[in-house]
């Protein structure tokens, strides 16, 4: 990874807020954060924490009753934000950011072929003759390790494995800058997970992409991502290079360093778990102050009357807690 | 399932229930209806409707085919209304023979005559009963002179119809030209016409009406010491009558109308609640007991499912003669399909459910698992089914009724509705005798479809709409 | 695949037939054996009417052989199990014998000829019916599905809610009195008007006397069809491969016309069919109440002259056609859903 590529994503300062009936639920709440080209950037965090919502929200499409609130969304030198749904389906959503699914979810129409599906995206922003089309198609189902009849299948036919296969192969063939993916090996068994895995490492290398890998899984998180992003609450905990986060140094937020003492390591002995007490809180109505402080045991006066900022501690490396960045 | 639960969720579910504006509507119908049935003996004037109603002399005062009496405000001329006058100014002459007088008055303002005017009374023994008329323009004449011999206590009926008929063209030939009176069939002449006409030169021909206070005064002279009479009252039988109008045999529609909606609230109700009950059990212990048990039952199901209900139910109707219980029976016997798929569906998951496991290993029974465990669940499931068969049962024995296989001797809107078909009511234009059974019929419909659908609603939440 | 699907259910619907009519059979054997009796018996008293040369004991000698000879051809002197399952037999091979009342349109008294005419009348009515109504809820059911919760969606749900408990014959009463007597515009029942306009003003005619039923029809139903399918639809487009489609950037209008409803269709299809597999109970009634001379009427008239054999045969051919209705459905849910159709995994 060379630091000194270009930032093909910027997000500043993004909310997305839900719109309920029994009030705005804000499950991201003004986070910020870069791509580089070439990198893959991990979103990390627990069940609710708003990674998901942050996924999908980069290609500007928040599950109702979810709505962008504020914030810019900065792809190619374009605020896709601003940018009307029309002009967004047309020239951003698969060109410039493409989402890889839960391969594992009901993410292809039952009723059409592959070949068909993939065809129908592949002429509705590209411009080409049917053979040509075909071509590619097959090209990049080869890529991913599929072979051609794919095409007349339909998903129920398919495995778990192949479908993710085929979304992954879906993702690329428009050769989009950003690709998203949304926890793309949790559902399947660990076999095909580390398939799964290589696959995208190979990929990645081959053409240079530069993926946004959200999932809850840690050990997962290490093999793939270059940088990580620690969330809590929709809020950035922690940035930092695969190094600085899983290195012997350890992360330095309180959160990360107990979501890495859970998680179980093989070849350590461990006489108990250890978890964080308490659940994450109502975004409905969030705490003051830092939001983890009252699951924190470190937490200090300050940390509950206000939010600590995201700051750089080192190259590459910010936090967002008081205790840590109190000597910065 | 504990009271405390039940009625923990009960209130719940009510809270949601709430919120649904047409499920409120469906439930404020329902209790009107449940008022209709209960209050029904006050606020129908035949309140023996239900166990009399292929009873001719019940309604024998009544006219046939009569519209409801709102119609004349619709009218310029305006009809009599059919009411029953009980005031009377009494006089007894004694003597060697007891005369007893009864005066009516009758305040007549309409523009047509009535159909007939009646007399009851409670007599017994040997009597002459005479009926004299005061016109408003002096007139008076008696139009009844008739002998009665009758035993104990029975009710002596006179009609001026039928008992006066000779009257009436004397009075007519005292004021009415030459010509007419050639020219008109004595018995053509309908005697209240005329009575109520105002006497001049061709009055049969163009009647017009004499509105004014009319008093008529039965006299009873009692031939013997032994005779008496007494309770008497006046019927008038009207153009118009009732709320609902009468039909072609003199009965009151709103009557029947009233007293039809216990039966249908009940045929609809004991209907659902048991072939639901029937479907639920079925379904759970079809997928309790899985394997072979569930596949003959499913093949059983399948049979049921696979006859369309109304033509088996319109043939068994012809060949066995049913009664209404019978025919709720028959009805349960293959409404009960409904809700089967759905709820082995749930039970084959719940089946797998870890507290069903823990039951077991605690030495539960099968018959325990089933009904104390999976049933209670499902059966809130299949309310909204309940609610929505409820209307099909009514629908299904109004058809039945109405091809003449139903049950006569009870009053539902569908024998309404079949007296009405064959009674010609759709050629004739006797919409009062057609639209309100039917429109009864919809609106419980309506009522139990709110209900049905609120419930499906709650019950339903992926069909919520944000 | 999907051919030893379709055998397979066509093979179902079969045996389930001949099962029911054997039930139908048992059910009803005391019945239909005393019609035949009483046919017996008239059919010897017409014969022997003409005898007049023979004695009063030879006549009876007579009577007695010919009996014997006929409950033997009838089977009604082997054992009642064997009488069940001859009844039974005959019923699927359409020999239902002759009515005890009933004439077809030619003076014949056999059963099936009198049913079978009945058939397209009422095909022809309730099929157009159902097309349009299907079309037309569909249409509807897909615009509220677009703007669900709206205005247009509430209230048409209202209306679904408030015509579901209503009769459909009753409704027809009422259309009868308002649109053929009090406002003369349609006429008041019946296939066409009598006698019958030649070529194509005969098609117009049926069409004109097929007018008011259909609406009545129309009224009624298509609501019941677009609830329904709004409500599938409305659940097909919470499912995930909807939102993929629309990451992928599909246009809308593909998405709802194509993804969407390519997949509801089975489910809407079956149940739209459904429902009106079950309103074929009503519509006997409704056949009556417009004299419209198809099955319905039949009944009707059959009931009125207690004519047993008739009965018998619509019942059977009425089970038949509600049978084959269900197999058809499930056969054209297994052509439209690919997972039926193509079935297992590669």
């Amino acid at each position: 990874m060379n630091e000194n590529n270009e930032k093909i994503l910027q997000v500043n300062n993004l909310k997305v807020y839900y719109y309920t009936s029994k009030g705005t639920v804000k499950a991201v709440d003004d986070i910020s954060f870069f791509l580089r080209k070439g990198e893959t950037l991990g979103l990390v965090g627990e069940s609710g924490c708003g990674k998901t919502t942050t996924g999908v929200a980069l290609l500007k499409m928040p599950t109702p009753p979810g709505k962008i609130a504020g914030g810019e969304i900065i792809i190619d030198g374009q605020n896709i934000v601003e940018l009307s749904e029309k002009e967004v389906r047309k020239n951003v959503r698969w060109e410039k950011i493409a989402m890889v699914f839960q391969g594992a979810m009901n993410c292809l129409t039952p009723v059409y072929t592959i070949g068909k599906q993939m065809m129908e995206t592949l002429t509705e922003h590209k411009q080409m003759n049917k053979e040509d089309a075909m071509k590619l198609i097959v090209k990049y189902l080869n890529l991913v390790g599929l072979p051609e009849h794919i095409v007349n299948r339909y998903p129920h036919e398919l495995s778990g494995g192949m479908k993710q296969r085929v979304v992954i192969a879906m993702a690329l063939f428009l050769e989009p800058k950003v690709i998203v993916c949304d926890e793309p090996t949790t559902a399947l068994d660990v076999i095909v997970q580390a398939q799964i895995i290589n696959l995208l490492k190979d990929l990645k290398q081959k053409l240079n992409l530069s993926f946004i890998f959200i999932t809850h899984d840690l050990a997962t998180e290490a093999e793939v991502s270059d940088r990580i992003l620690v969330m809590y609450a929709g809020k950035v905990a922690e940035i930092g290079t695969n190094q600085q986060i899983y290195g012997k140094q350890g992360p330095m937020h309180p959160y990360t360093q107990k979501l890495l003492k859970a998680t179980p390591r093989i070849h350590e002995k461990v006489d108990e778990l250890s978890f964080i007490p308490g659940t994450p809180p109502d975004l409905l109505d969030p705490p003051k102050g830092c939001r983890f402080h009252l699951r924190c045991s470190e937490a200090m006066d300050i940390c509950r009357e206000k939010e600590p900022q995201l700051i750089e501690v080192e190259k590459d490396h910010c936090v967002a807690c008081w205790r840590c960045t109190k000597n910065v | 399932m504990k009271m405390k639960d039940l009625k923990f969720w009960f209130k719940d579910f009510w809270n949601e229930y709430k919120k649904v504006k047409f499920g409120i509507v469906g439930f404020a119908f329902l209790i009107i209806f449940l008022l209709l049935m209960i209050f029904e003996p006050y606020i129908v004037p035949f309140s023996q409707a239900s166990s009399r109603w292929r009873d001719i002399t019940y309604w024998d005062d009544n006219p046939s085919g009569a519209p409801p009496v709102w119609t004349n405000w619709f009218s310029s001329k305006k009809s009599p209304e059919s009411e029953k006058i009980t005031k009377y100014q009494s006089e007894v002459i004694e003597g060697d023979l007891k005369f007893i007088n009864s005066t009516f008055e009758y305040d007549y303002k309409y523009d047509k005559a009535p159909l007939d005017i009646i007399f009851h009374g409670k007599g017994t023994g040997n009597m002459t009963m005479i009926v004299k008329m005061e016109r408003p323009d002096g007139e008076t004449f008696d139009l009844v002179q008739m002998p009665i011999q009758t035993d104990g206590g029975n009710d002596i009926r006179i009609t001026l119809d039928k008992d006066s008929g000779a009257a009436a063209f004397d009075f007519a030939q005292k004021f009415e030209n030459e010509e007419n009176l050639q020219h008109v069939d004595k018995t053509s002449v309908k005697p209240l016409d005329i009575y109520f006409a105002q006497a001049k030169s061709d009055m049969l021909n163009k009647i017009e009406p004499l509105k004014g206070i009319y008093k008529f005064t039965v006299t009873a002279i009692l031939l013997d010491q032994e005779s008496s009479y007494e309770d008497p009252f006046m019927v008038v039988s009207g153009r118009v009558s009732g709320i609902l109008g009468t039909d072609n045999s003199k009965r009151d529609i709103w009557s029947g109308v009233v007293a039809g909606v216990k039966w249908a609230l009940l045929i609809g109700l004991l209907t659902a609640v048991i072939a639901v009950g029937i479907g639920v059990v079925y379904g759970v212990i079809s997928a309790f007991y899985g394997g072979f048990v569930d596949s003959i039952m499913q093949r059983i199901f399948e049979l049921f499912a696979s006859t369309p209900l109304l033509p088996v139910l319109i043939v068994m109707s012809a060949v066995f003669k049913p009664s209404i219980w019978t025919m709720i029976l028959m009805m349960c016997a293959f409404f009960w399909t409904g809700p089967v798929k759905t709820v082995r569906s749930m039970a084959l998951q719940i089946k797998e459910e870890t507290y069903i496991e823990a039951s077991k290993a605690v030495g539960a029974s099968n018959a325990r698992l089933i009904f104390k465990h999976m049933v209670p669940i499902l059966v809130p499931y299949s309310f909204a089914s309940m609610a929505l068969y409820v209307p099909s049962a009514i629908v299904y024995e109004a058809t039945i009724s109405l091809i003449g296989l139903g049950d006569a001797t009870i009053v539902t809107w569908g024998q309404i509705l079949h007296d009405a078909l064959k009674g010609g009511a759709v050629l004739t234009g006797l919409w009062w005798w057609v639209v309100p059974p039917g429109i009864m019929i919809a609106l419980m419909g309506m009522t139990f479809a709110f209900i049905g659908f609120a419930m499906d609603k709650i019950l339903q939440p992926k069909l919520r709409t944000r | 695949m999907y051919w030893k699907y379709a055998a397979k259910r066509i093979f179902y619907g079969i045996v389930m037939y001949i099962i029911l009519i054997f039930i139908f059979s048992v059910l009803f054997n005391a019945t239909n054996e005393a019609t035949t009796k009483a046919q017996i018996e008239e059919a010897l008293r017409a014969e022997t009417t003409k005898m007049r040369n023979m004695d009063v004991q030879e006549v009876q000698k007579y009577i007695a052989e010919r009996r014997a000879y006929k409950y033997h051809l009838y089977h009604l002197d082997q054992p009642i199990f064997q009488r069940i399952v001859w009844r039974t037999i005959d019923t699927i091979t359409l020999n239902f014998g002759n009515s005890t009342n009933i004439k077809s349109a030619k003076g014949e008294r056999d059963v099936w000829t009198i049913v079978s005419e009945t058939i397209p009348r009422t095909i022809l009515l309730f099929t157009t019916a159902m097309i349009l109504e299907l079309i037309l809820g569909v249409w509807l059911g897909l615009k509220k599905a677009q703007r669900a919760g709206g205005v247009l969606d509430k209230s048409t749900s209202i209306a679904t809610m408030v015509v579901y408990g209503m009769p459909r014959w009753w409704l027809g009463m009422i259309m009868i009195m308002f649109f053929a007597y009090q406002v003369n515009i349609f006429p008041s029942g019946g296939l066409h008007t009598v006698p019958p306009p030649q070529g194509f003003a005969y098609f117009l005619d049926i069409i004109y006397h097929m007018a008011l039923p259909m609406l009545t029809l129309l009224i009624i139903d298509f609501w019941g069809t677009a609830y329904l399918t709004r409500n599938i639809v409305l659940g097909t487009l919470q499912e995930d491969f909807v939102m993929s489609a629309r990451a992928r950037g599909i246009p809308e209008n593909k998405v709802l016309f194509g993804h969407t409803m390519r997949t509801s269709a089975p489910p809407i299809v079956t149940m739209a069919l459904l429902s009106l597999l079950s309103s074929v109970s009503g519509n006997i009634l409704f056949e009556g109440i417009f004299s419209w001379p198809g099955m319905g009427n039949l009944y009707w008239i059959a009931i009125e002259q207690n004519d047993v054999p008739v009965l018998m045969g619509l019942l059977a051919i009425t089970t038949a056609l509600y049978i084959a209705g269900l197999v058809i459905l499930d056969l054209i849910y297994g052509f439209l859903d690919p997972r039926i159709k193509v079935g297992g995994k590669a």
